[in-house]
């Protein structure tokens, strides 16, 4: 069976685990919103020498974009080097999965005081994710600041090769200032 | 190991930059650079910057693996830039490069980006580097430092109160409408002008300045000064101004790193940095250099703005020093002093 690594930096957790099938081979995350740089590489190598690898499935957000790419970056580079597939996915459909109710929202802390979400009803995502002020999320009852489920991270199907980024970089052109 | 082959990665500001060495040549540089996608701001915007690092750097992987005829198997290690620098474009650079290091099992050296500029000199020329006095400048840094040893012996002399000498160049370029980055822009409108046209101020040299801070610079009042020539001279010859303005940043730079050299009884001059890619500095550093006796070592221009080239260089001189890699758990430092060669 393929022991996939599972790597997700969208929270303020750096999340890694190794998965076979139904077995989770080796879990571990490190907490720190801005301590992913030095966070992944020493989980992995923990992962590492409990098993190898043959394909890595990273969470490609939303999430606060520092931290973001640093497991992006990682993963991509880690793949290339070894020569295995890369696949990325969407890290509140990780963390949606662990939650048993027929409609909720998801919420993960978006910074500036807003969140990103995503509605889900019998277990789907309904639509893309987004980012709002919580305030102006309404519809369904809500499930903040948990983290994504490592198991159902490597399940999820599909291939997300862009970082989910649903913020436009601030920068105002010297034109129009 | 006696000829290290080390593929460096730099992302520090706009150009997301992959070298391959080994030893001391030169087999791959690759840059991509969103500096177009920042013009229209006229300065870096950090997160555009950082979005454009991960979009290239797979793409400017294969394409130095391919340059060097290299596949990553054949990698002994692998070194990055770990500071200074923005620090959501550091880190895209340091996930990168971790996520190399582990894939292939090999050591990771997270080095200082001001040291690799000055031993990115070490690809041109065979002969030791040290000891030798360097003459730091770039959009981001002006500084003069005594190496002793590149893999981790670095004073700072000094350095600028204000702005960087790149920035310099960037700021006069826009309020002279001459478009970002500014230094290339200045270089090319003043070989049609005149140096001596206008007589703009040299920061820091009163003979005060050169008791109690001889080699730190100042450029804020010269900015100032010619933003009011410009102000209160409405038919302005702007190649004029151009070849002065650099005339007054290339002849402080100079006169500081000449006297850096006589106080140390140094005779080695490195100049490194994007500014040293500028036409003049190198022609004014030639000159004086040969009169004063000083061994002048300058970079190719390729070389002397960002890249990875010298990341490799630095990490292959690390490497053949016997210096420890950095752990595998280590964080890019956007301040990192540069008296700091390697986390």
């Amino acid at each position: 069976m393929t022991k996939v690594l599972a790597i997700d930096t969208s929270t303020s957790r750096t999340s890694v685990a190794i998965i076979e099938a139904d077995t989770i081979l080796f879990s571990g995350f490190l907490a720190g919103a801005t301590a992913h740089g030095p966070s992944l590489p020493a989980l992995v190598q923990e992962a590492l020498a409990v098993s190898g690898v043959d394909e890595v499935v990273v969470g490609m957000g939303p999430g606060p974009f520092t931290g973001l790419r640093v497991g992006i970056a990682f993963a991509q580079s880690f793949a290339l080097a070894r020569d295995i597939p890369v696949r990325g996915v969407c890290s509140l459909d990780a963390i949606a999965a662990q939650i048993n109710e027929k409609d909720f929202i998801v919420t993960v802390d978006a910074r500036r005081k807003e969140v990103y979400w995503a509605r889900y009803t019998d277990g789907v995502r309904v639509g893309d994710p987004a980012v709002n002020f919580p305030t102006d999320i309404v519809g369904a009852p809500i499930h903040a600041d948990l983290f994504p489920d490592m198991q159902s991270l490597v399940k999820l199907p599909g291939n997300i090769t862009e970082p989910i980024y649903l913020r436009r970089p601030d920068a105002v052109a010297t034109v129009d200032r | 190991m006696s000829e290290p082959i080390v593929l460096g990665i730099e992302t520090s500001c706009d150009e997301t930059a992959v070298g391959i060495v080994r030893g001391r040549t030169l087999l791959a540089n690759v840059i991509a650079s969103s500096v177009e996608e920042h013009a229209r701001f006229g300065g870096v915007v950090p997160e555009i910057a950082s979005r454009a690092h991960l979009e290239a750097m797979i793409p400017t992987l294969h394409q130095a693996l391919k340059d060097s005829k290299l596949s990553l198997k054949d990698i002994d290690a692998v070194a990055v830039t770990g500071g200074p620098g923005l620090v959501g474009a550091l880190l895209v650079g340091v996930g990168s490069a971790a996520g190399l290091a582990l894939g292939l099992n090999k050591p990771i050296y997270a080095v200082n980006h001001l040291a690799a500029h000055v031993s990115v000199d070490s690809l041109t020329h065979s002969n030791s580097l040290e000891p030798t006095i360097a003459l730091l400048v770039s959009g981001g840094h002006s500084s003069l430092l005594q190496v002793d040893d590149i893999t981790g012996s670095i004073t700072k002399l000094g350095e600028t109160m204000d702005d960087a000498a790149g920035e310099a160049f960037d700021k006069i370029a826009r309020v002279m409408k001459l478009g970002f980055p500014g230094g290339p822009a200045i270089d090319k409108l003043a070989k049609d002008g005149s140096a001596s046209a206008i007589d703009f101020p040299r920061g820091l040299t009163t003979s005060n300045d050169w008791q109690t801070r001889p080699f730190d610079f100042s450029f804020s009042g010269l900015k100032t000064a010619v933003a009011r020539y410009l102000e209160a001279t409405p038919n302005y010859a702007k190649a004029d101004v151009a070849a002065s303005f650099q005339e007054a940043i290339v002849d402080v730079l100079l006169l500081k790193a000449i006297a850096a050299c006589k106080q140390s009884g140094i005779s080695s001059l490195v100049i490194a940095g994007g500014v040293a890619a500028n036409s003049r500095l190198r022609a004014v550093a030639q000159e004086r250099c040969e009169k004063a006796g000083i061994q002048l070592r300058v970079p190719s221009p390729g070389l002397c703005t960002d890249n990875g080239a010298m990341v490799a260089a630095l990490g292959s001189l690390m490497v053949s020093a016997g210096r420890t890699p950095s752990p595998v758990a280590f964080d890019a430092d956007s301040s990192l002093p540069v008296t700091t060669v390697s986390l």
